[in-house]
């Protein structure tokens, strides 16, 4: 069947089709890595599924806490302290690490610094950072300064850095260097040319990706409250034993908050091209 | 005034620009320091922290890294190394084969314009989730074991998956479908030489960028219980008593950091070879 007979007297073998060796290949990974999924058949109840969701966004009504609609909203409106302090370390985190990232990105960039002995070190201590949960950075931030403010703007400073360096060279990279080499042809050193030629280009891309890193760091605080990090993540995760429908609220609040960094980021991209 | 000088005041103000972006970055900074305490206490022992932070490099005990000796295999460190990436792998594979069809409904060459706005809203409703929310979900209804940040993973992965490749469908070639057209090909063979080799790339390269993602997310979704799997009762136990934990915290930031960067390579080399 693998030979064909053509009018010309070709013969044309059809090639091996490798799809079921690779199927064959995944199929095996998943039955081996599947023993390391350890879990209780008798105690799964999907039906519980939607008691959690009916609990989460409807007030807690039971013999001990009756709560109506209205502790639900007032409950909402408590949140915006814990959401100011999320919101204020996603922004120190977001601006202190980007400011960081700037230097770091121009040495990695390779049409600045054509020196592969300086963009490769560099590119590589971005990529090790750069694997660093947010979450971890944060429990040493904790360990460092104590719980606060402070701690949560340690961790989001190292993670704004790595995101921000990596995306930020990679703008640097896809600049037109055409009125570098103008400006370097009429005399000007190299930080004239590249403060004249290349920041003009990049300015637009950093705003963007400052923004995609804010939205990032609101999205991640709601992990970081189980690590004991203060502001919306951990309403989150006090209350996510016992009293279902704070985790709703919270999680509807940060959903607001997402949506509107969404709707703003798009807004803004769009003015600034 | 000469012509040069001339030109020269028609400079565009972008100075004007900058300074208001600093001086809104400045206010941002300042509030965002407001109110935050700084520990005196602990502010003056950082000199200690980071000192301590590097002994503990130096101090990683192997039989708690690889679970021989006084501890058990399934108590050691790599043990749950092995389990994130079972759980990052497993997620991204059942996300991928759920996100096909969600795909295929939300792309318009296949179910028209009309339909496939019922297939992006449910992709898009699907990702609005976090996966630490839908992680607090199911531990109600599958309990606290891995397999809960396995279904976490794999539904959120469907959302971003199913997005991405109803886009990629999408953009395919018209061209051969119209061909098999021509020669009379019923639907599914349509689908099996028209869509699929065109496609398959392309989904594969995606599969393993989330995989990528999936493997981070998994590391640290083990926080919702200390049964849950993965580094999370590591992560637990160092986050109770942080200053106290540095041989921890070191022994998980190794782990984790060569654990991605292993996985990144791997995923990397494979979508070259597919381009």
């Amino acid at each position: 069947m693998n030979k064909f007979q053509i009018t010309n007297g070709k013969t044309i073998i059809k090639p091996f089709n490798k799809i079921w060796f690779i199927i064959a290949i995944l199929i095996t990974l998943v039955i081996i890595l599947w023993q390391f999924i350890t879990y209780d058949p008798s105690m799964i109840d999907m039906s519980q599924l939607f008691v959690i969701v009916k609990q989460m966004f409807t007030p807690k009504n039971t013999i001990l806490s009756q709560r109506t609609w209205g502790d639900y909203f007032a409950f909402m409106w408590e949140l915006r302290n814990p959401l100011w302090i999320t919101i204020q370390m996603s922004i120190g985190g977001t601006i202190i690490g980007s400011i960081f990232a700037i230097p770091f990105a121009i040495l990695a960039a390779r049409n600045v610094f054509k020196n592969k002995y300086i963009s490769v070190p560099f590119r590589f201590i971005m990529n090790l950072i750069r694997t660093i949960p947010v979450i971890l950075l944060a429990i040493i931030g904790v360990a460092m300064v104590g719980t606060g403010v402070l701690s949560g703007i340690i961790g989001f400073t190292v993670f704004s850095f790595g995101i921000m360096a990596k995306m930020l060279y990679e703008a640097i990279e896809t600049v037109d260097m055409n009125p570098f080499e103008a400006l370097e042809s009429t005399g000007a050193n190299k930080f004239q040319a590249f403060s004249y030629a290349i920041v003009p280009q990049i300015f637009s891309p950093f705003v963007s990706i400052l923004l995609y890193i804010f939205e990032l760091n609101i999205r991640a605080s709601a992990i970081l409250g189980f690590v004991g990090i203060n502001g919306i993540g951990e309403v989150i995760s006090v209350n996510r034993l016992y009293n279902y429908d704070r985790v709703g609220a919270a999680v509807i609040v940060l959903f607001i908050l997402i949506f509107a960094l969404q709707l703003i980021n798009s807004h803004v991209r769009g003015k600034l091209q | 005034m000469k012509n040069s000088e001339k030109v020269l005041s028609k400079k565009p103000k972008r100075w004007l620009i900058n300074l208001i972006f600093g001086l809104s970055l400045i206010l941002a900074l300042f509030l965002s320091f407001q109110g935050s305490t700084i520990n005196l206490l602990r502010w003056s022992t950082f000199g200690y922290a980071i000192k301590a932070m590097l002994n503990g490099f130096t101090e990683i005990n192997p039989e708690f890294l690889f679970g021989y000796g006084s501890r058990q295999f399934v108590e050691g460190i790599v043990y749950m190394a092995i389990q994130t990436l079972a759980i990052a792998f497993i997620g991204t594979f059942l996300g991928a084969i759920l996100a096909l069809p969600f795909s295929f409904l939300a792309a318009e060459r296949i179910v028209g314009k009309k339909a496939s706005k019922i297939g992006i809203t449910i992709i898009t409703i699907i990702r609005v989730f976090p996966e630490i929310i839908l992680a607090l979900m199911f531990v109600k209804a599958i309990g606290m074991n891995p397999l809960t940040c396995v279904i976490a993973i794999g539904i959120h992965s469907i959302g971003m998956l199913g997005k991405m490749f109803s886009e990629s469908i999408d953009n395919m070639d018209i061209g051969p479908i119209e061909a098999l057209n021509a020669v009379g090909a019923n639907t599914w063979q349509k689908i099996r030489y028209g869509i699929l080799p065109q496609v398959i790339p392309e989904l594969t390269s995606t599969t393993l960028y989330r995989f990528d993602i999936n493997i981070r997310s998994a590391s640290v979704l083990g926080v919702i219980g200390t049964l849950a799997g993965g580094f999370g009762a590591l992560l637990l136990l160092a986050s109770t008593d942080p200053h106290n934990q540095w041989n921890t915290i070191a022994t998980l930031l190794i782990v984790i950091v060569v654990l991605v960067l292993i996985v990144d390579n791997i995923s990397a080399y494979l979508r070259k070879k597919l381009v």
